[in-house]
């Protein structure tokens, strides 16, 4: 829809001091899907020119500005296990249809902190960590799961931006299961949750999302026996903490979750079928 | 703010767009493009759908600056654009392409007025067209579908239209007409 109070467009490239009013136009299919009567000036990344995907000896770099289609068609190096499914997994988890893939942006999503942004539990999940950018020049990084600290919230600064997440190579080249349910199919998610298997450790983790208002990631040095998870996923997400919203009842999301996790312990606790052998 | 872009194989300049304009705006009140439709404004119903540097995208999520310098497709511009990439351009109604003739421009290659791209013809024979108000976005969507898939599985054509929303048909002769457009596609291969 048109933003009748945007009275400016700038290049996002220019720096200026940030207003009242500002707001960082990346793909524009959230600010343009809803009446934004804050928003006077839209900062366009478009001209930033980021290399969408670039695969380092680090890991995997995702523009804030790579566009979830690019993302979905990402052809991974071999041995990055986690990429496939569970990229293309995460995309069909938009509440959206591939056309809005074209231009929505992967660092959009992440920035808009919804519970149920596919695109966080993603990069939550695959360790992925946020490089901050402010007007000054000054940069800093956290873990995505962090980053998002609530239901729309956040933890970025005034005229800060999203200019990447890293995604470590350890973490792609880990095994992944991937659960998520909602009201309908191809709703919003209601429970979104994602484990991983560090094949080089041993190390099991568990990421939930949609369910809570932020990311909430459980950490093993083993994969743990089913109580176990079950006790840890009950003490990090006490009752009155699971999400609530038009969406799913806190309770039915809470079951979600337990049996997601249970079914992620158990599918990754076994052994993985080679090829040609399902 | 002016925005020059390519829309149906023409450069235009829209002057004077205000900042917080769409696309879709922009194509129906200033390039004189009604064809998009302006429903939902909020990317679900697929009425606004257009091709963008040759992706389909809902026009009305799409800040016009964001066009500059690029391409767009509309569903006026079908028909060029299938015989642009070598399929048949079929006729219309006669009726209707008496009242739209007009003089070609010296030189133009474009489609006449009523000739139809092969899915607008197809929409036709089908009976896939009801109150046609969503037909526009289908169209668009799935003439981009047979472009880069020409023998489309019933879930290939449901994955492509299913960001398009139809209240009258029930779909099931918008998929007929996808087939027909598809098999036709064939034949002429």
């Amino acid at each position: 829809m048109d933003l009748g109070t945007v009275t400016q467009m700038r290049d996002a490239r220019r720096r200026e001091q940030w207003r009242p009013g500002d707001a960082y136009l990346g793909g524009g299919t959230y600010l343009f899907s809803e009446p934004q009567p804050h928003i006077r000036r839209l900062v366009d990344l478009g001209s930033m020119g980021w290399e969408p995907l670039e695969v380092t000896p680090d890991g995997l770099v995702i523009a804030a500005t790579c566009t979830v289609a690019q993302l979905n068609r990402f052809t991974a190096p071999p041995g990055w296990q986690a990429c496939h499914p569970l990229i293309e997994q995460c995309c069909r988890s938009f509440l959206a249809s591939f056309k809005i893939w074209n231009m929505a942006t992967v660092g959009g999503n992440i920035c808009n902190a919804l519970p149920a942004g596919p695109m966080i539990s993603l990069t939550a999940a695959l360790e992925g960590e946020a490089t901050l950018l402010a007007l000054d020049g000054g940069v800093r990084r956290l873990p995505v799961a962090e980053f998002v600290t609530g239901n729309g919230r956040k933890v970025l600064r005034e005229g800060e931006l999203l200019r990447s997440v890293t995604l470590p190579t350890y973490a792609l080249r880990s095994r992944t299961a991937f659960r998520q349910g909602s009201l309908h199919r191809l709703g919003r998610s209601a429970a979104l949750v994602i484990g991983r298997h560090d094949p080089a450790d041993g190390s099991f983790t568990l990421t939930v999302t949609a369910s809570t208002p932020r990311p909430v990631r459980l950490w093993f040095p083993l994969p743990p026996a089913a109580a176990q998870l079950r006790a840890a996923l009950e003490q990090a997400v006490p009752p009155g903490a699971w999400f609530d919203d038009i969406y799913g009842l806190p309770e039915w999301r809470r079951h979600l979750t337990l049996r997601f996790a249970e079914e992620i312990r158990a599918e990754l606790t076994t052994a993985p079928v080679a090829p040609g052998e399902e | 703010m002016r925005v020059t872009f390519t829309v149906n194989g023409r450069e235009q300049e829209a002057d004077d767009v205000w900042e917080g304009e769409s696309l879709l705006y922009v194509l129906r009140e200033r390039m004189g493009l009604p064809g998009s439709k302006n429903a939902c404004e909020q990317g679900e119903c697929g009425s606004c759908t257009v091709r963008l540097d040759d992706v389909p995208v809902c026009s009305c999520l799409v800040a016009a600056g964001q066009v500059q310098g690029r391409e767009v497709v509309t569903v006026e511009g079908l028909a060029d654009q299938a015989r642009e990439r070598g399929g048949r351009a079929t006729d219309g109604t006669t009726l209707d392409q008496a009242k739209g003739w007009q003089a070609k421009p010296h030189g133009a290659q474009a489609a006449q007025p009523g000739q139809l791209a092969p899915i607008q013809q197809a929409f036709i024979d089908a009976g896939a067209v009801q109150c046609g108000f969503c037909t526009p976005g289908l169209l668009v969507a799935a003439d981009e579908l047979l472009e880069r898939n020409s023998s489309p599985t019933d879930a290939d054509i449901r994955e492509a239209l299913s960001g398009n929303l139809c209240r009258c048909t029930g779909y099931e002769k918008i998929l007929d007409a996808v087939r027909l457009a598809a098999a036709r596609q064939d034949e002429v291969v």
